[in-house]
């Protein structure tokens, strides 16, 4: 039988942050790499950011934040998916990251930190090369 | 997982979703090993065009279904890209205010291009969340494509949405899905216009009395000031209340189900075998050098692959 | 010497082409000329008083003045060694803001005494720009951090307290950068005139008071768009009747170009943002001479085009002057004008991350285009934006001082509208006219701004261009230099000290949401609940009923210690609250 596996990714911008461009970026980047990306727009809690996670069975969460908040979000975040097994999902950081806060968000467990002048094709090499998973 | 999902844990019941969804080896197990368990959800189909509010209606009604006890699924379909196979599924955007509530589990869904089979794998979703004990199933889907027609049609009750400012958004429902609503709604009635679009509707309707054994109630609604949503719980949870068996036990129904899953099977053997077989690359060359012509080929590959 | 006629030119042109250009072209082996050259047949200047002008004269394309208040006294600034804040203009101080009120009024009143007396150019953190006061769980962990944190006129009292005497508030201006919750910040702002005792007519400053470019591209949005937009017509009339030193808005198509929008883009929303506050203006029963003079724009979007940049501002000015004189049949000159900041700029989209001290140089291109536009030829933004940790003196040094090499050494800024009459220039000007009037028709088809915001089509337009324009670097189809070219292993990342004035002391930051929250549990405990509650109910029946000014019930609130999320609160029950945009 033919297989149809996609990779999914959802997309979030926690917090109350309203840049949205690297978001939309992303995510027709990705679209466009053949992924299936779940959208969940602006103001998401770490909650719905996991819930959301879980219920898709997403590969990747790609969170972007600009407003510098990034380390206390994305630790609710790592914190809310370990409480529900779902510490496997691969978590992605993008926005405005200054260089000693990535390591802190790797340390965190985040798979990947993209600040501005990422390609895409990047993130999806990461991504594919992570999961193994070539769709 | 399949235990799991069976007690309504939510992490098991999406990796079983994938699992078929994704067609990998064992999905038809799955299938076959829950089959006698379900069919006692009750599927609410939910179609209309872009921008009728139809995910915020159902996030409204959903949240109240819960609230009377009731566990939903809801399964939001979003095209895919033809060029990449990719999507953007955004529909959980309209759904915020009950993506963490605990009684509605939510699944975006892409068409993945499948002809036809979109229909079956989304009848396949449903009948998963209704094994891990969901009591109403809510499909959505934007009313453009046959597909997705196709999907909500294979549903216990239709609801139509559509709204004031839509443009010909009353003329769009025309092209095919009329027949198959249970009740119109239109929706964002706070808007002017609404009253114009009742009026259409059911001048329509009346026309075709014909085509429709009953003709179906036409509601207004607006999820903002909540005018008409009292209305329509009130339809809504009387039609769940008495629903019967389901369409699993509709001789018509399980025909259909049955073909629609041959057809698809038959598809990707065919496929399957042509590509295994040089991939038709002979018979090109023929039709193109104006030796064949694509009808002969079809008919010699049937014969060859099929053995017809 | 004989005229040469259209037909000799043209004759000379297709000569020219056939004999020197397109040979080269073929020796080359190339497709087609990589350059381009502007002939008298590119532009008619028979109709040059129309189009173009006098500065300061209808239509404005060369400019709103001959010269500005800061170009007339430039020589006697450089020979004072007069330095400005950079981030503040004229009267106003640096925008910033952080922490609870009463930090930042520390930190003010220590800005002070090292001699900065700007006026108050407050940024607010972003819980209370979406209206949700310090303790909703919305506003965890960005309490006091991108702004300051103001739940009610209290706080707004206590930053002030930074502002008397020589600094009172009928002295300095205020800037308010705030949009969805505009119109309670507008209206604390009076009630602390009232309590101190100064008319509001002597109010002077800019709220940015522009909600539609919100949904277009900041998403500190609250309400849908068209209840957004009555409050916008509320602010207006009130501010125009009651507080007519005081600006009513800062229109940006920054935001939007920024966000990702083309330059057409950028301009056609920010025209198509314009006309539907002008229509709200005048729904509220204004003449159109009596509130427009007072709306501002914060600056349009801008890029690394130098040319595309200056052509940009010259069809801009023309086109607002065109739809004031000839839509709304303004009279005043005035409103006729784009009074922003500044012109043309590089935008901080276009500074890089990668070997950053690049962006001094691409800040420069902004600062030429800036002087050749009509504007300070302001070197901005400081190289180290984009390293997201706040400007280093170095930076800030370095940015002044290419400003005064443009203006000073290189006299940039001695041509008003230097480019006036060029035939690529204007054809140039006309072309970028046409595509936004164009964009702007297709806009106003939809039903206008807030249509075409409800339909998705602004902001969708927007993020598929900043797609486009992204998958433009990935494919090299566009160059950035140290980005996605030049970046072989023989290139060097220059570096220089950077040392960053501490602004904000990290460690109030890390408690100011903890210590505002008992400034607020405090302010709830001793304030006269009843008449909260009654000023909170009034301020809902008048809220339906859409024919009323609400700025009055709002005043009564806020004197009445309502915090601004109850305020937002009983406006979001009434009106209810925006989606966030579907992709």
């Amino acid at each position: 039988m033919g297989q149809d596996s996609k990779i999914r990714v959802l997309v979030a911008k926690p917090g109350l942050d309203g840049h949205e461009r690297g978001a939309h970026v992303v995510a027709y980047g990705l679209r466009d790499e053949g992924f299936e990306v779940i959208y969940t727009g602006l103001r998401q809690t770490p909650e719905q950011i996991v819930s959301a996670a879980v219920q898709e069975d997403v590969d990747v969460i790609g969170l972007s934040i600009l407003s510098g908040a990034h380390l206390s979000l994305t630790k609710k975040i790592m914190e809310g998916l370990k409480a529900k097994g779902a510490n496997d999902v691969l978590v992605t950081v993008g926005g405005v990251i200054p260089e000693e806060d990535k390591k802190t968000l790797e340390e965190m467990g985040v798979a990947g930190v993209f600040t501005s002048g990422s390609k895409i094709k990047d993130i999806a090499a990461l991504i594919r090369t992570k999961l193994g998973k070539n769709a | 997982m399949i235990e799991a999902a069976r007690k309504s844990n939510e992490r098991a019941l999406a990796k079983l979703i994938s699992h078929v969804e994704d067609r990998k080896p064992g999905w038809k197990d799955i299938m076959k090993a829950i089959y006698a368990e379900t069919g006692r959800t009750c599927v609410i189909g939910v179609t209309g065009s872009p921008g009728s509010g139809k995910s915020s209606l159902v996030s409204e009604f959903a949240k109240q279904l819960g609230d009377m006890g009731y566990a939903i699924g809801i399964i939001a379909v979003d095209p895919s890209s033809p060029f990449s196979g990719g999507a953007v599924l955004g529909d959980r955007i309209r759904m915020r205010d009950i993506s963490t509530y605990k009684n509605i589990f939510i699944r975006s869904m892409a068409t993945r291009g499948m002809l036809g089979g979109l229909c079956q794998a989304a009848r396949d979703v449903v009948r998963i969340m209704d094994f891990a004990g969901r009591d109403i199933v809510i499909i959505e889907t934007v009313g453009v494509g046959q597909d997705e027609i196709e999907v909500v049609s294979a549903s216990d009750y239709v609801v139509l949405v559509t709204y004031p400012g839509g443009g010909d958004s009353v003329q769009a429902i025309k092209a095919g899905v009329m027949e198959i609503a249970d009740i119109f709604v239109v929706n964002k009635c706070d808007r002017d216009g609404a009253d114009v679009i009742v009026s259409e509707i059911s001048a329509m309707l009346d026309l075709s009395t014909e085509t429709v054994e009953k003709i179906p109630p036409v509601i207004k609604t607006s999820t903002f000031t909540k005018e008409g949503i009292d209305k329509f719980m009130e339809i809504l949870s009387e039609f769940i209340q008495k629903k019967e068996k389901g369409l699993h036990f509709q001789e018509e129904h399980v025909r259909q189900e049955v073909m629609s899953i041959l057809e698809t099977e038959m598809v990707s053997l065919i496929k399957e075998k042509i590509s295994s077989d040089g991939n038709m690359e002979k018979e090109l060359k023929l039709i193109l050098s104006g030796k064949s012509d694509p009808y002969s080929v079809a008919d010699e590959l049937i014969k060859r692959v099929a053995g017809i | 010497m004989k005229k040469n006629s259209k037909e000799e030119i043209k004759e000379a042109l297709k000569k020219w082409e056939d004999e020197i250009l397109n040979p080269r072209v073929k020796k080359f082996n190339l497709d087609k000329s990589p350059t381009s050259f502007y002939t008298p047949l590119s532009w008619d200047n028979s109709h040059f008083l129309e189009k173009v002008g006098f500065p300061g004269q209808f239509p404005f394309t060369a400019g709103n003045n001959p010269f500005d208040f800061w170009r007339a006294y430039a020589n006697f600034a450089a020979k004072a060694g007069f330095r400005s804040d950079w981030g503040g203009s004229g009267k106003s101080g640096k925008y910033g803001g952080f922490g609870t009120p009463a930090d930042y009024r520390d930190y003010l009143f220590k800005m002070q005494s090292m001699g900065r007396y700007g006026g108050p150019n407050i940024a607010f953190d972003l819980a209370t720009q979406c209206g949700y006061d310090s303790d909703s769980s919305f506003a965890e962990g960005e309490v006091g951090r991108v702004g300051v944190a103001v739940d009610s006129m209290q706080d707004f009292a206590v930053i002030y307290e930074a502002y008397t005497g020589n600094l009172e508030i009928d002295k300095v201006p205020s800037n308010f950068t705030i949009n969805a919750p505009a119109a309670v910040i507008i209206a604390m702002y009076a009630c602390l005139a009232k309590k101190r005792g100064i008319p509001l007519n002597k109010l002077e400053g800019t709220p940015q008071n522009d909600i539609l470019k919100e949904f277009i591209a900041r998403g500190t949005y609250i309400y849908p768009p068209a209840p957004s937009l009555r409050l916008f017509r509320d602010t207006c009339v009130f501010c125009c009747k009651n507080m007519p030193a005081l600006n009513i808005n800062s229109i940006g198509g920054y935001h939007i170009r920024e966000a990702g929008a083309t330059r057409v883009q950028d301009l056609a929303f920010s025209m198509a943002n314009g006309i539907a506050y002008i229509e709200a203006g005048l729904e509220g029963g204004l003449e159109v001479d009596e509130f427009v003079p007072a709306f501002t724009f914060n600056a349009f979007g801008g890029s690394m085009e130098i040319y595309q940049e200056i052509a940009f501002q010259r069809a801009a000015r023309r086109v607002w002057a065109h739809i004031l004189r000839d839509r709304f049949h303004a009279k005043n000159p005035k409103s006729m004008q784009i009074r922003q900041p500044i012109t043309a700029h590089i935008g901080c989209s276009s500074a890089t991350l990668q070997r950053p001290l690049n962006n001094l140089a691409r800040a420069v291109v902004g600062g030429i285009a800036a002087g050749m536009s009509g504007g300070i030829a302001g070197a901005f933004p400081p190289f180290d934006e984009p390293l997201g940790l706040g400007h280093s003196q170095e930076a800030t040094q370095l940015q002044q001082d290419a400003s005064r090499i443009l203006i000073y050494e290189a006299k940039v800024t001695d041509i008003c509208d230097p480019w006036a009459g060029s035939y690529f220039m204007e054809s140039l000007t006309d072309e970028i006219e046409k595509d936004a009037l164009a964009e702007l028709e297709k806009i106003e088809k939809m039903g206008g701004a807030v249509a075409a915001i409800e339909n998705g089509y602004m902001p969708r337009a927007v993020a598929k261009s900043a797609y486009d324009r992204q998958k433009k670097i990935e494919n090299q189809e566009e160059l950035v230099v140290g980005v996605n070219c030049f970046t072989g292993e023989h290139e060097i990342d220059v570096s220089i000290n950077r040392v960053v004035e501490a602004t904000y002391d990290p460690e109030l930051m890390k408690t100011a949401e903890e210590r505002q929250k008992a400034n607020l549990a405090r302010l709830k405990r001793e304030r006269n609940g009843t008449a909260v509650v009654s000023s909170l109910r009034s301020l809902k029946v008048q809220a339906e009923d859409k024919d009323k000014n609400l700025m009055p019930a709002i005043c009564e609130c806020v004197e009445n210690d309502a915090t601004l999320q109850e305020i937002c609160d009983v406006l979001r029950e009434v009106f209810g609250e925006a989606q966030p945009m579907k992709l």
